[in-house]
């Protein structure tokens, strides 16, 4: 886990670095090819009562994968693909959260919630940010459209948060 | 016929007298039936949108000139008080009284003006109507007989249940409520109309309507009776059920619905402990099946399942990790809601009939779950939530930082500890209420105040609490904040939690009605408080399947997978309750009952295998 998290902070720090479109579509894929990964190695790990959590999680990111990869084989993508984009500057949540924690032995349901929720709301602001810091064209609509994604999905694990933490207390 | 003189005799000259009406004026009258009367009694009417199909009207029909319908694509909802059917009169029977029309609940039907309907032979079914807003031809003729308030059979006011005001009770744990008298009663049960609208809604379907009509001929032995066919814990559900009966009550369409659960409590209360015992012990078999079968959990999903099975011959022992019987009902509700002695007595009658309880035993610790695999022919988990959630916010792990659901079991088995000067609740579900008002009663007798604020998420309006806790807790001096959302648990320099830090609640939900709250981080406020009490959420402890049966075992959403009957992947395992439905007693009684049904049904099968 501490290996893929220094792995992690490499990528946040070439994201800052990098300037064009793919090379910025190459670091989102791969942060969201590492958060499949570190949910799919975590399945074995937690409890199967909240085995489905963690399942359901691994393959949303195998979509945001496969979206990326779409992304980048799409030719009005591939077209801009050399532009340079101005990277606005990473919020610090963007930072926590792209690093991989060590959420321990046997992780229950809301630390695995918390932690999906965390790096979804980083990975919303960040496109967002990008949305907002490129002029309106293919490259705009494209992160408008991560962003939603992002939003969408992390708004359906709030409303699962609410029904796995406050719940049954009434 | 002889004696009848009917040949008539008359003038040969008698048709001409005819002739005298020649001069006059014809008299005429018009083919259209004349109006009739303001309140004529004519053919029925009925709006679809206000009727209910609750059958009040059928079941007041003398003459059983009604029959209700069932319509295809009208709304049912057995939680809400509606059916799908609607009456239809059958005009061949109808003698026009209007007692349909004076007991409707909800003021649907009336009578028309219109009293005109012929036919040929072929068309005689014309006389069974559906009645609608129309009129039987479609044609208004405006309204004859309806309900207004001299005729109205209803009585819409509720009799006033007495209670102690906040002075009397918010220093004490005596009951708040004090009961029905018979006079009051009896009163209360003749405003029973017997539609059944709370037996469909109640998730155990007690016999309310024949358990009031009972109260109302004040045979409590009946009441009582009707009230055990379907609820061991009518002692604790006349106390503290959430009554959907009520919220499905016709009366309740334009007054108070019917105080069906302080009338179970009324008939419960009034025999005494040995009549109780008796009567449930009624329809107990009198013979052994030879079964044995394993109940982890003394609470009313276990309880309820022992109950049916002992009554059906087999050898039923719980295992209870606690030290009494009860599960939440007793280590989570205060008493001046339940006070013991009446949940005492709902368990003493199920133990009455042979059930036996192994008090103080944690299976995984003291028996191991496979053992009871081995020992008997099945088990039925019936865990409740007894975790509490936590929101895990900075400063929540301090040790004055406790959960709701920990803090009531030590009050509930009056284990000692510092009652905290001031505290403060995060949640407001009826469980915070329960905590704050049992610390604040804690707090008077210590320190002859209290100082209890409790915040939430939701503002006043969405509470998740019941109305009357709400209210009661203010009349307590709780202080309630709502539209807060905590922050931090605040700690000083010398380590000691000194209250919760919270921001204002913008919302807690978005357009699509999921939870995203959002905060107005410029309105902080600390709440000061030497205890912080989570009340957000409470999950069961499963642990005691170990890790090797949670892994057999089929989830769902992380609840223990079961079929309809609350069997689970394991043929000999089955779970029933808050661990896998509520969180309520009236649901888990009527999960005890479908999972007794389930185990006798396999356990009846395998008899029947084996002797084939």
């Amino acid at each position: 886990m501490s290996h893929e998290g220094e792995g992690h902070q490499i990528g946040y720090e070439r994201l800052q670095s990098k300037k064009s479109l793919k090379e910025i579509l190459e670091v989102a894929t791969e942060f969201e090819r590492t958060a499949r990964d570190f949910y799919t190695a975590l399945i074995p790990n937690v409890s199967k009562r909240i085995r489905y959590l963690v399942e359901e999680l691994a393959t949303e990111e195998q979509g945001h994968f496969d979206l990326f990869n779409e992304l980048a084989a799409n030719p009005s993508i591939e077209n801009e693909i050399e532009r340079a984009v101005a990277v606005p500057v990473s919020d610090s949540r963007f930072s926590d959260c792209i690093q991989l924690p060590d959420l321990g032995e046997n992780p229950d349901d809301q630390t695995v919630l918390q932690y999906a929720l965390g790096r979804e709301q980083a990975a919303m602001e960040q496109y967002t940010a990008l949305a907002e810091s490129t002029e309106s064209g293919v490259i705009h609509d494209l992160f408008v459209f991560l962003a939603r994604e992002e939003t969408l999905h992390k708004q359906a694990l709030e409303k699962l948060y609410y029904e796995v933490v406050h719940s049954g207390g009434v | 016929m002889s004696d009848i003189d009917y040949k008539e005799k008359g003038s040969i000259l008698n048709p001409l007298k005819s002739l005298q009406f020649f001069a006059r004026k014809a008299v005429t009258e018009p083919l259209e039936p004349r109006l009739a009367s303001l309140s004529y009694r004519g053919f029925h009417l009925n709006d679809w949108e206000l009727c209910i199909g609750c059958s009040s009207c059928q079941k007041v029909c003398d003459n059983a000139a009604i029959s209700m319908i069932e319509i295809p694509g009208l709304p049912s909802d057995p939680l809400k008080g509606v059916r799908n059917q609607r009456p239809a009169i059958d005009y061949g029977r109808c003698c026009w009284c209007a007692l349909c029309v004076d007991i409707c609940p909800t003021g649907s039907i009336s009578l028309s003006r219109e009293y005109v309907h012929t036919c040929t032979q072929e068309e005689i079914d014309s006389y069974f109507i559906l009645p609608d807003p129309n009129g039987i031809h479609k044609k208004f003729y405006g309204y004859g007989w309806r309900k207004v308030a001299d005729s109205d059979l209803l009585n819409l006011k509720r009799g006033e249940m007495g209670e102690r005001s906040a002075d009397q009770r918010s220093d004490n744990f005596d009951e708040i409520v004090d009961g029905y008298s018979l006079e009051q009663a009896v009163a209360e049960a003749s405003r029973c109309v017997q539609c059944g609208m709370c037996h469909d809604a109640c998730p155990t379907h007690m016999h309310a309507p024949e358990y009031i009509r009972a109260i109302w001929q004040q045979d409590m032995e009946e009441a009582v009776r009707q009230i055990y066919r379907t609820n061991p814990f009518s002692h604790v559900c006349g106390r503290i059920c959430t009554h959907c009966c009520e919220t499905a009550c016709s009366i309740g369409r334009r007054g108070d619905p019917v105080a069906i659960r302080w009338l179970k409590r009324f008939a419960m209360d009034s025999l005494d402990h040995e009549t109780v015992k008796a009567i449930a012990a009624q329809d107990k078999v009198d013979y052994l099946s030879g079964k044995q079968i394993a109940i982890v959990g003394a609470g009313p999903a276990g309880l309820t399942a022992a109950f049916d099975l002992v009554k059906l011959g087999h050898q039923v022992t719980v295992y209870e990790a606690q030290a009494e019987a009860g599960g939440m009902t007793r280590y989570g509700i205060p008493e001046y809601r339940l006070p013991f002695d009446m949940l005492d007595q709902d368990v003493d009658v199920i133990i009455s009939l042979g059930v036996s309880i192994e008090y103080n035993t944690r299976i995984g610790v003291d028996i191991e779950l496979s053992q009871l695999q081995l020992d008997n022919d099945a088990v039925l988990l019936a865990l409740g939530l007894q975790l509490g959630r936590s929101t895990r916010i900075p400063g929540s792990e301090h040790a004055q930082v406790t959960k709701a659901v920990d803090l009531l079991r030590k009050i509930a088995a009056d284990e000692a500890f510092d009652v905290p000067r001031s505290a403060v609740v995060i949640g407001g579900g009826n469980v915070a209420m329960d905590i704050a008002r049992s610390l604040a009663r804690l707090q008077r007798q210590q320190y002859g105040e209290s100082r209890m604020t409790l915040t939430a998420l939701e503002d006043l309006a969405h509470f998740l609490a019941d109305p009357v806790e709400i209210k009661e807790s203010i009349e307590e001096g709780i202080e309630i904040l709502d539209s807060r959302g905590p922050q931090a648990c605040e700690i000083d320099e010398k380590g000691r939690l000194i209250g919760l830090r919270t921001w204002k609640v913008l919302s807690i939900f978005d357009e699509q009605h999921r939870f995203a709250p959002s905060y107005d981080e410029s309105d902080e406020q600390l709440h000061a408080g030497e205890m912080v009490i989570e009340a957000i959420g409470q999950m069961s402890d499963v642990s005691l399947l170990g890790d090797e049966l949670t892994e057999r075992l089929e989830w769902n959403r992380g609840r223990l997978q079961v079929d309809e009957a609350g069997r689970t992947s394991e043929a000999w395992l089955w779970a029933a309750g808050d661990c896998v439905n509520g969180p309520d007693v009236v649901h888990a009684v009527a999960d005890g009952h479908r999972v007794a049904a389930s185990i006798e049904a396999v356990l009846g099968q395998q008899e029947t295998d084996h002797e084939s």
